[in-house]
């Protein structure tokens, strides 16, 4: 890999106000299309990590890079996909997916068709003019991910989009991300609570290390992409799923 | 046991109610001028009718434009203490003391300064429709949640996008409870105008002036049948703001989704 990095974190630290620090000393590169997933004890700043690279919230310390550029005005192109669905609940679907289009100011006809083919995507065509309370948990979320879509983000941001979910439509969303990413590629960073999806999901899994997060362990996930259903059942995913909850034990906080 | 229709219930609640009414009147051998009995009320109403319905009209033109305008403004003044908190901190107290002061001692400076009829009602029904609503809609604007605005500052959108697209959307079912509370107000605020401000044309005036007629005069009966227009008119009043309510939310909002 000796294509420039793409984000640059280094020496990056973020504290609220006068508080302490919940980041410090995070250095860490990613190349294009590379998927950077963080895994650590609640409260190690995982999702805070992702909202400096959104530009959501300053950082204290440290260097951040997005293009090159500080992430508030590289936020063209990067797109963060919520905890929650957080969709609009007064929008049909394919208004809430259209909403980042209609806000840059693309034509209505050019917005229908990226909505139609993104709805195809997620796998759900026909549910159009649903409005969100009549969907699953999962749909809103396919929704949601929709949506950060629409734009073409060359950066994906997902804070821990499947934590709600049941295991089995969260393995189905796993794999249609990655399906998804194939056809349409984006460099993303995943956070999540579940080292079996970091490890299926990701090219690097980062294990975050808590007061102050700092990044304890950096694990190479080298499985070829597309990734299928089962990989998740393969003596070598299973090997590296046995070393990454060891090294996360390792930096849970006693008790 | 075959279960009964829900309607019944306040029906047979109402004929309880009426028979009641009868039986104290008969009981206590109450005069028509101190308790008329009901059918002596729709009696008068069906006599007087003329009469009420010019006066509901009259009364609710006022109450109509009064609240309107409470809605106008309050709605646009929500919007300046919402989005400037200099003007928020600066307006906000004085609104409050405007509320805290009742209309009862504000309403005959407003007819010293507007004179009788109309323009006094119509600002007496606005002095006491407008804190309900810029209260609540400017609670509503202000609670749009975090997560959405920050969707929002992903899609890099302007403050006016975020202000038509989410926080005035989101601020709908807040803007509406203000606009019911008014709702059940205005009548009275117009009711209580008339009453003060109001003088009749040909023996006509709103619903206030004519309570001060019938009463007068003692005819009680006449004087019941106003409460009833009166009460039809507060009616009128909730019903359309709940029919707005029901056309704004009744397809996204929780309080009226998956009731169906």
């Amino acid at each position: 890999m000796n294509s420039p990095p793409i984000v640059r974190l280094s020496g990056l630290g973020k504290r609220f106000g006068d508080g302490p620090f919940v980041l410090e000393g995070i250095d860490l590169e990613a190349v294009r299309n590379d998927f950077v997933s963080f895994i650590g004890p609640s409260g190690c700043g995982k999702s805070t990590l992702l909202r400096l690279i959104a530009g959501l919230t300053p950082h204290s310390a440290g260097e951040i890079a997005v293009d090159g550029r500080d992430p508030d005005s590289a936020r063209e192109g990067v797109f963060l996909v919520f905890q929650e669905a957080n969709l609009l609940p007064w929008r049909r679907v394919a208004a809430n997916v259209e909403l980042p289009l209609m806000l840059r100011g693309d034509s209505p006809a050019g917005r229908h068709r990226r909505v139609a083919e993104m709805l195809e995507l997620v796998g759900l065509s026909g549910a159009e003019g649903k409005y969100p309370w009549q969907l699953s948990g999962g749909m809103k979320m396919r929704v949601s991910i929709a949506r950060a879509l629409s734009v073409a983000p060359r950066i994906l941001l997902l804070d821990e989009p499947f934590g709600a979910l049941d295991e089995m439509t969260r393995h189905r969303l796993n794999e249609d991300l990655l399906d998804i990413r194939g056809r349409d590629p984006f460099t993303a960073f995943f956070v999540t609570h579940s080292v079996a999806e970091a490890v299926f999901l990701s090219t690097r899994v980062v294990v975050l290390s808590t007061n102050p997060g700092r990044i304890a362990d950096v694990i190479d996930v080298s499985f070829p992409y597309p990734r299928r259903a089962e990989l998740r059942e393969t003596p070598e995913f299973l090997q590296l799923l046995a070393r990454t909850t060891h090294s996360l034990r390792s930096v849970l906080p006693a008790g | 046991m075959k279960r009964l229709p829900l309607w019944s219930f306040p029906v047979a609640t109402g004929a309880l109610l009426l028979a009641l009414w009868y039986g104290v009147k008969r009981a206590l051998h109450i005069e028509s001028f101190m308790l008329p009995a009901p059918h002596e009320v729709f009696a008068a109403a069906w006599q007087e009718r003329r009469t009420l319905l010019a006066s509901a009209l009259l009364t609710g033109r006022g109450a109509l434009l009064g609240f309107f305008s409470a809605v106008a403004v309050g709605f646009l003044i929500s919007m300046i203490m919402a989005f400037s908190i200099v003007l928020k901190r600066s307006f906000y107290p004085f609104i409050l003391i405007l509320q805290m002061t009742p209309v009862i001692i504000l309403a005959p400076i407003i007819i010293l300064w507007l004179g009788p009829n109309t323009p006094s009602i119509v600002a007496i029904t606005f002095m006491i429709c407008f804190f309900p609503i810029v209260a609540n809609t400017t609670m509503g604007l202000i609670s749009t949640d975090r997560h959405l605005l920050e969707l929002f500052v992903m899609c890099k959108a302007t403050r006016l996008q975020e202000i038509r697209h989410l926080r005035v959307p989101a601020a709908m079912p807040y803007f509406l409870t203000g606009m019911k509370i008014a709702a059940t107000l205005a009548p009275i605020g117009a009711i209580y105008g008339d009453y003060l401000a109001g003088s009749s044309q040909n023996g006509i005036g709103g619903i206030g002036f004519m309570t001060i007629l019938y009463s007068s005069q003692l005819k009680t009966p006449a004087l019941f049948a106003t409460g009833l227009i009166a009460c039809l008119l507060g009616f009128f009043f909730v019903v359309g703001v709940s029919f707005l309510n029901w056309l704004l939310l009744h397809k996204w909002h929780d309080s009226m989704v998956g009731k169906e």
